[in-house]
């Protein structure tokens, strides 16, 4: 017998311990509640189920308030938008050019391909300053492009808790309006620090690409979001891991 | 009880008991495998309409060893060696010698490779489904498993008889 065949057999002969000891009642009640909360997303209001989140978006609006921490949180987005159906494109960064938002982006705009009609979805850091967390000083913005480069940001997530620059992924954002959509459906997005080729989300079993730009300002962080046609905006991904150039993971 | 839900916990309870062992392969702490098991099956629950039939038992497969993968950070544990079931003494004790070397070896794997040797060794895939099934690479299935075997070689010296069948 080689050693793959032990190790088969061994694997085999161990599980004799491991049958008849799961709760399917608690199986179908919970997998009954998870169907329940996609057809709510599906429908558009993933908000509405997806109140407690892992990340901290903060809908900004022109003069609207700073970012804030989790018991602050606000999501009050106030811009109607023409609401197309997104569509994938091509990515590529472009000059800083803003429009109407009252705070400035840090760094390149980054595009995404993803289109509402005459607008475009874009992705850009904005400075941000959060009471009692010094070393958070930046947030990434998933906002709107005119055809003459106004800038309208939709969602604003920012760390609420160490640095903002530690390696590895930081908040995510989703799309978390309810069932009333003020603005276009908002693509899962956030940034990870390192260097990342190749970031998959992981939901329901099923992997997701995402698609990358780095930041022009630092070259360490990697923006991503996924595409709303493969990642339905709302739905919360199970896992997320970041690969290097040699499809290490980081 | 709905006819889905019927379908569905009969493939539970035929399904339930390798995907807990194969969780408790990968993360070496049976409540942890409970939990994961359930969780992919709930979640194969949520998608049964699309995928009963044929595709349930990978997607739940599929499911379980991705959220692991995913959600373990720590090392594995120590092997348990409670709950063993009744057979004669010489057996008791091939069964834990069997479960430490097994665990031993596990344990110098990182999570990825715990899992890319339970999909190709336990299940029995071929490469490229287990490649397909982690989103790695067909190469990197192989490196992993060309490794795992040679950390085998290197703790072999200590390898018990195996013996026992396949329920």
């Amino acid at each position: 017998m080689n050693e793959a065949d032990r190790l088969r057999e061994a694997m085999r002969v161990t599980e004799s311990t491991d049958q008849g000891m799961l709760d399917l009642a608690a199986v179908v009640r919970e997998g009954r509640r998870l169907r329940r909360r996609r057809r709510l997303a599906g429908a558009g209001a993933a908000g509405l189920v997806l109140a407690v989140a892992v990340a901290v978006p903060v809908a900004l609006r022109p003069g609207g308030p700073p970012p804030q921490r989790p018991a602050d949180a606000m999501t009050t987005a106030s811009v109607a938008a023409p609401t197309a159906t997104p569509t994938a494109g091509p990515t590529t960064g472009t000059p800083v050019s803003p429009g109407g938002t009252d705070r400035k982006p840090t760094g390149a705009v980054v595009s995404s391909g993803i289109r509402y009609g005459a607008q475009e979805r874009v992705f850009y850091f904005v400075p941000v300053d959060v009471p009692s967390v010094p070393r958070v000083k930046i947030g990434l913005v998933a906002g709107r492009r005119d055809t003459d480069g106004r800038l309208t940001p939709d969602v604003l997530i920012n760390d609420v808790a160490g640095r903002d620059r530690h390696e590895g992924f930081h908040e995510i954002g989703y799309d978390q309006q309810g069932e009333r959509q003020f603005v276009p459906p908002v693509p899962t997005f956030g940034y990870f620090v390192g260097p990342a080729m190749r970031i998959v989300g992981t939901v329901d079993g099923r992997q997701v690409n995402a698609e990358l730009a780095r930041w022009s300002a630092d070259p360490r962080v990697v923006i991503f979001w996924f595409d709303p046609t493969t990642l339905a905006p709302g739905v919360r991904l199970d896992g997320i891991l970041a690969y290097d150039k040699r499809g290490a993971r980081l | 009880m709905a006819r889905d839900d019927t379908e569905f916990v009969e493939f539970a309870r035929a399904a339930s008991g390798r995907l807990v062992h194969a969780a408790f392969l990968m993360t070496g702490d049976r409540h942890e495998a409970e939990d994961a098991a359930q969780t992919a099956l709930a979640r194969t629950y949520a998608s049964w309409s699309r995928i009963r039939g044929d595709d349930a038992y990978r997607y739940a497969r599929s499911v379980l060893v991705n959220h692991l993968v995913d959600r373990w950070r720590r090392p594995i544990r120590e092997y348990p060696t409670e709950e063993l079931p009744e057979q004669r003494d010489d057996d008791v004790a091939d069964a834990v010698a069997t479960r430490r070397w097994l665990f031993a070896i596990l344990g110098t794997l990182s999570p990825r490779e715990r899992a890319i040797v339970v999909l190709r060794y336990y299940f029995d895939l071929p490469e490229a489904q287990v490649a397909h099934e982690l989103g790695v690479s067909v190469g990197t299935v192989k490196s992993t498993s060309s490794r795992a075997l040679e950390k085998l070689r290197g703790v072999g010296a200590g390898a018990p008889r195996v013996h026992g069948t396949r329920r």
